[in-house]
């Protein structure tokens, strides 16, 4: 359906927007390539001509992530003086490519981008580019600047988390549920990484490594219940946290569920670090500070506009929230800017990579970069 | 401390005892953990048919799921060709793998919900193989990619993963208790064989410090019999100097009191000499008698070897013999005759026998046959009792009034001496004469 979808939004790309296409420019790095750390004593290019002072955010839902992003994108922007424009997509990848020509119509200087459909977006984020404006994307290519999660780091923090729970509280024995996500195939190094910290625990045993029909609470709630059945004696269950809720749901239903069991997740949804706070079983999320690394992009894209070098990509590290660290958290997200003028901190959220200005504008990424690959 | 052949003998008994009890032990626990192996055994057996007929299940169900897709892919019924087969193995897998399966709630339960996956399974894999060979292409790839087949196959996957996980853990269960009961096995071997070895090593201690005490004893026995034949021989030496000392002594003293009595009967008849009065001088020629009577034991006592003892024959002899030539020398004329069986008497008893048969002897002599000759004869025999019998017979006038004649002292005398030594004293008439019997029993000594 999502791909039905996409290849229309690039058809009504090429057809309802002729202009578009005879502008044609450089096409980026279009073969992977390693990216150095981000140099920042990089000297100074030239300052865009005939762009707006507008930092625009092209979002693709309402969800919570994203209105970290929204929230970081708008601070940022007010702090370096720019115009702050967001539009929201709806999930509609044509709505979005329609809401992006129309930020390229207005000469925004900036433009940051959560493409519903990265296949159809990408022609339109390519314009941006071309227009000399600065485009950062969350994840997918083309972007002068990628935000991108390390998936197997992802995977590792709350693997790591669960194998030392085993290790100091369950005697280094236990018996693992994984909740897989098989759909979304470059989610895979997150599982493969949460099994590689589990192999550092001999007496940890994955009894169910299995994706539920649907990724969503219910569909945890109904795999949990098969799983319950075969294994009605489980210790640690992780996946992702609306999958990881459900189990809950089922272990609560089934009388299995006790405050020694690690149940992590990864996203950070609100239902899980509720859980986290009422200090149950669900011991930990696997957060991406949202709003820590829209506020770096934003100032970000406020430097492309002064003609600064800034990074190619960026990671936003994953954190592990527990009912230790997450007023913290809390406090971070709530407060990006500090933690952005904070080295120490900073480095603790994010990991810049390469080098790129207005002048090097041509060398923008169009693959999809990760720094975990080599 | 040494120790005793009672104690020998019963620490063996214990040993003995706790050694038959320690291989009691061995074999009853070696017997024990035999009969536990073997149900280890059979155990480990069922859980390990359980174990193959869950992978041969699931591998059954890999094939089938291979063909089906291989056939749906390209169309190409080669890759049909596995798959009857490998149906009919997961479905045979399951039959038997219901069979094996332990029966409890929770398997009930999970035999109830894998069977309905396998069975969807297989419908689903027949489904989309039987549209594909009707042509109907799209409605079998729509059925694939509805991923149903994906979703039973890791449910059926879950389940007997999760049977395999448990047969797996049962037999590694079982292993260990083998291991255990091996470990026991030697260990209660081990522990065995050491309390024998030590009962063993207890009894041969005890057997050998026992023999070794024993010969010590023996060794000490003998050094102690040498140094006591050394200090016997020895001793004896000491008393022998010593005997001789005192019987040189006693001799000496003897001879001195012999002398002694001789010179005091020399003063009685010096003085009976001057004496003109017939009466007294014939009482101190009694007197003499007597002193003389006395010397003589001494006489023999200094002469003989023992002072204890007297020999009765010689010293009577003697001391008739003095007697009856003192009495010829007071001018009587009877004869004496004396007949003495060899006897031996203590010194005190002996005196006072010499001086009473001197008394008697005396009185014969002077009272007997005062105007003719006679015989006085004297006897000294052993009687049939224990006893000894002194007697003094003669033919003279006789005892006509039954009373003493002269002064009597001589008849207190004898009474006195008689009745020190416990002996009787009687007089009898014989014939015209007397005879004087003096029965003792006293110091006798053959």
């Amino acid at each position: 359906m999502l791909r039905r979808r996409s290849i229309l939004a690039v058809l009504a790309l090429l057809h309802g927007l002729p202009s578009l296409c005879a502008q044609q420019g450089p096409s980026g790095l279009t073969k992977p390539v390693v990216l150095p750390l981000f140099d920042p004593g990089k000297p100074r290019c030239s300052v865009p001509a005939d762009l707006g002072k507008v930092l625009a955010f092209a979002q693709d839902n309402e969800r919570k992530f994203m209105q970290g992003v929204a929230r970081g994108l708008e601070l940022a922007a007010k702090e370096r003086g720019l115009e702050y424009r967001r539009a929201q997509a709806a999930n509609d990848p044509t709505r979005m490519i329609e809401q992006m020509m129309g930020f390229l119509d207005g000469k925004v200087g900036a433009l940051v981008a959560s493409p519903v459909d990265p296949v159809s977006l990408a022609p339109a984020l390519q314009k941006v580019i071309w227009s000399g404006a600065y485009v950062g994307t969350v994840v997918p290519p083309p972007a002068t600047t990628i935000l991108n999660a390390p998936q197997y780091l992802t995977g590792k923090v709350l693997g790591d988390e669960a194998a030392q729970f085993i290790k100091t509280r369950l005697n280094g024995k236990a018996k693992v549920v994984l909740l897989t996500h098989d759909s979304l195939q470059f989610l895979a190094p997150r599982f493969t990484a949460i099994r590689d910290s589990l192999k550092s625990v001999p007496g940890a045993v994955i009894v169910a490594d299995i994706s539920p029909l649907t990724v969503d609470e219910a569909g945890g709630l109904s795999m949990m219940r098969t799983i319950l059945l075969a294994n009605p004696d489980v210790d640690v269950v992780l996946g992702a946290d609306t999958v990881v809720l459900g189990a809950l749901a089922a272990l609560r239903e089934a009388g299995k569920v006790r405050d020694s069991q690690f149940l992590g997740g990864i996203d950070g949804e609100p239902a899980a670090v509720e859980e986290i706070k009422r200090g149950g079983p669900y011991k930990t999320s696997v957060s991406l500070a949202s709003p820590v690394f829209a506020y770096a992009m934003g100032q970000h894209a406020a430097d492309w506009l002064e003609g600064k070098s800034i990074p190619q990509a960026m990671d936003i590290l994953p954190k592990a929230l527990t009912s230790q660290n997450l007023p913290q958290y809390e406090a971070d997200t709530a407060d990006p800017a500090s933690v952005y003028r904070d080295g120490k901190r900073r480095d603790e959220y994010l990991r810049m990579y390469g080098n790129i200005c207005y002048d090097t504008r041509e060398q923008y990424l169009n693959f999809p970069w990760s720094s975990e690959r080599r | 401390m040494p120790i005793s052949s009672r104690f020998v003998v019963g620490s063996s008994i214990v040993l003995l005892a706790i050694g038959f009890l320690t291989l009691l032990g061995i074999v009853g626990s070696t017997a024990w953990l035999g009969e536990k192996s073997n149900s280890y055994f059979e155990e480990s057996n069922r859980s390990r048919a359980l174990r193959v007929s869950a992978v041969e299940l699931r591998s059954a169900l890999q094939s089938a799921e291979s063909s089906q897709r291989g056939y749906l892919v390209g169309g190409n019924e080669i890759y049909l060709a596995p798959y009857d087969a490998a149906k009919a193995e997961a479905l045979a897998q399951f039959d038997r793998l219901k069979q094996l399966l332990p029966s409890s709630q929770q398997n009930a339960a999970v035999l109830d919900r894998l069977s309905k996956v396998v069975s969807e399974k297989v419908a689903e894999m027949d489904r989309t193989i039987a549209l594909k060979a009707d042509l109907q292409d799209s409605q079998a790839t729509a059925l694939f990619r509805s991923n149903r087949g994906k979703a039973l196959m890791d449910e059926a996957n879950l389940f007997l993963s999760s049977i395999i996980r448990q047969a797996d853990d049962r037999l590694e269960t079982l292993l260990n208790d083998q291991r255990q009961n091996a470990t026991l096995l030697r260990l209660a071997t081990i522990i065995g064989g050491l309390v024998i070895v030590l009962v063993v090593a207890g009894a041969t201690a005890t057997v050998f410090r026992y023999a070794w005490e024993v010969s010590r004893a023996r060794n000490e026995l003998n050094a102690l019999n040498l140094t006591l034949e050394d200090r016997v021989v020895r001793r004896t030496a000491q008393l022998a100097e010593a005997r001789d000392r005192a019987e040189l002594l006693v001799a000496e003293v003897n001879h001195r009191v012999a002398n002694s009595l001789s010179l005091v009967a020399s003063l009685v008849r010096l003085q009976s000499n001057l004496i003109t009065d017939q009466t007294s001088k014939e009482a101190l020629k009694e007197t003499e008698a007597r002193i003389l009577a006395v010397a003589s034991v001494h006489k023999r006592l200094y002469s003989g070897g023992d002072a204890r003892f007297v020999d009765l024959q010689e010293y009577l002899s003697s001391v008739l013999d003095n007697v009856e030539a003192s009495m010829r020398g007071q001018g009587h004329v009877a004869s004496l005759r004396y007949e003495l069986e060899p006897l031996k008497l203590k010194t005190d008893s002996s005196i006072n026998i010499g001086v009473i048969v001197t008394e008697w002897v005396t009185n014969a002599f002077k009272y007997a046959y005062p105007d003719k000759p006679g015989e006085v004869r004297v006897r000294l025999r052993r009687l049939a009792d224990g006893k000894a019998e002194l007697s003094v017979e003669d033919d003279g006038v006789g005892r006509a009034d039954g009373s003493a004649k002269g002064t009597g002292l001589g008849t207190r005398i004898v009474n006195a001496m008689a009745r020190s030594i416990g002996g009787d004293v009687e007089y009898v008439a014989a014939g015209s004469g007397t005879v004087a019997r003096l029965a003792f029993s006293a110091g006798l000594d053959g």
